[in-house]
């Protein structure tokens, strides 16, 4: 059953993030992690993308020893943005540690610098985990604003966005953007399983 | 007269003979991306340009920038410094990709310590007469044309100044200091210290007066965190972006801009 779960995420994620530019997933908190594992396992199994992945939920650490072939993938790239603010101070050469998730302009300029580095013939892709962590630092309407600059740099640079929102933190202002700004909106519910 | 009016620039106090100075059209490109953009392709050449921010605002590291990268592109520069011993600004510089040791033993980039001149000069370290201060920016002058520098920074006019005892004496200095950079045919970044989160350009208020350009290098407080940012306030001779950026400092890429994001700042 489980298997099937993931194995229907990972379908959803492929189709979407091949097709469209920007994509906005919109899950209940008890679906989080396997959306997770079908996005690290659909990640592992595409070596023509390039992947950069912005952890805001929870740190990097934690997400390699939940994946750990994340950490041996030569294809991703981590933007660890909640790291420092809580006071951890590990280092890892895959990772750039940003100090405070409220300096949401690094952010952009940390995932600007490495695509920028990338060759074209790989897919660039960008995976915002999560939208709406972003809101227990920062106010909504400075999210917005982050999250409008961000999509119109990304469009400008050929690079795909893939942006997880948590139902139960969104509010108005995130719902709104997220309609406005992707292409193509997944909306996962607990029904689904 | 006021005490504002006595300190207002007076244009003909910088004599300078016109036909002396050759500078070209090009920009000097300062290095940092999105500044050059900013600017138009970078400062004027020949201008004065305020660098003004507080302690620990990247002033220095900006000046820096500058000047190495004027070396990379074969302009030489000098690097004046009044605050910090050379010893220490080289070891900060060490940890920036952009700072190259062979620029500074090339003679490309030129660090000196002024006090060390004012000292062979026999000057009182902590206090200027105007006749010092006069000597002082004759040698500086002299440097400057015996490097051929085509970039020149002073780190900082306020410190400079400081070791003057009166009002008189600093505007009187400063002009001085106007005149002499303007005869130059060089480009020049005076840093400039002001108290934080105060939106003004110099300490004792006459050294914007001197300057074709200001760049203010200030913070934005976003819940208790400081975000660094710059901002062109004015800049003779090129259109350029008075928006505010955001600015961050790594050991990789050295001073790197974007747009300062405004919602409820």
């Amino acid at each position: 059953m489980g298997n099937t779960l993931i194995d229907g995420l990972k379908e959803r994620v492929s189709q979407a993030i091949t097709i469209n530019k920007s994509v906005g997933v919109i899950l209940p908190s008890s679906n989080y992690s396997d959306m997770l594992q079908a996005l690290f396992e659909h990640m592992s199994s595409r070596n023509d993308h390039f992947w950069v992945y912005v952890a805001i939920a929870k740190p990097y650490e934690n997400i390699v020893k939940q994946f750990d072939y994340a950490s041996q993938m030569t294809n991703i790239r981590f933007i660890d943005c909640v790291s420092r603010a809580a006071g951890l101070t590990n280092k890892d050469p895959n990772c750039i540690y940003i100090e405070s998730p409220s300096y949401l302009e690094k952010i952009i300029v940390e995932i600007m610098n490495i695509f920028k580095e990338v060759g074209d013939q790989l897919q660039k892709t960008l995976v915002i985990d999560s939208l709406t962590s972003l809101l227990i630092y920062n106010d909504d309407a400075l999210v917005t604003e982050f999250f409008t600059h961000l999509i119109n740099r990304t469009r400008l640079k050929d690079i795909h966005t893939f942006s997880l929102a948590i139902e139960e933190e969104m509010d108005d202002y995130i719902n709104k953007i997220l309609y406005l700004r992707s292409n193509k909106i997944i909306k996962l519910r607990e029904s689904f399983i | 007269m006021t005490d504002s009016e006595s300190y207002m620039y007076n244009q003909n106090e910088i004599k300078v003979d016109e036909n002396e100075i050759s500078l070209d059209n090009c920009p000097c490109i300062t290095g940092i991306e999105e500044l050059d953009q900013k600017l138009g392709g970078g400062l004027p050449s020949g201008n004065t340009v305020l660098l003004v921010g507080s302690s620990g605002s990247g002033k220095t590291t900006l000046s820096m920038q500058f000047l190495t990268n004027g070396a990379k592109n074969g302009e030489r520069g000098v690097f004046f410094t009044i605050t910090e011993p050379l010893f220490k600004l080289t070891k900060n510089l060490e940890r920036f990709d952009f700072y190259d040791k062979k620029m500074i033993e090339s003679g490309m980039v030129n660090l000196i310590d002024l006090r060390i001149i004012s000292e062979r000069l026999g000057l009182d370290a902590e206090k200027y007469t105007v006749e010092d201060a006069s000597a002082l920016l004759e040698i500086l002058k002299d440097i400057a044309d015996e490097l051929d520098v085509k970039r020149l920074v002073i780190d900082s006019v306020t410190a400079l100044c400081y070791r003057l005892q009166t009002k008189e004496m600093i505007r009187d200095f400063i002009f001085k200091l106007g005149s002499s950079l303007a005869s130059m045919n060089c480009t020049t970044i005076l840093t400039s210290e002001v108290p934080p989160n105060e939106l003004k350009y110099s300490h004792y208020g006459i050294e914007e007066f001197i300057a074709d350009g200001i760049i203010f290098l200030g913070d934005v407080d976003r819940k208790g965190d400081l975000i660094r940012t710059l901002q062109v306030i004015k800049m003779r001779g090129t259109y350029h972006s008075r928006t505010k950026s955001a600015m961050s400092i790594s050991s990789k890429n050295g001073i790197e801009l974007t747009p300062l994001l405004k919602s409820r700042v």
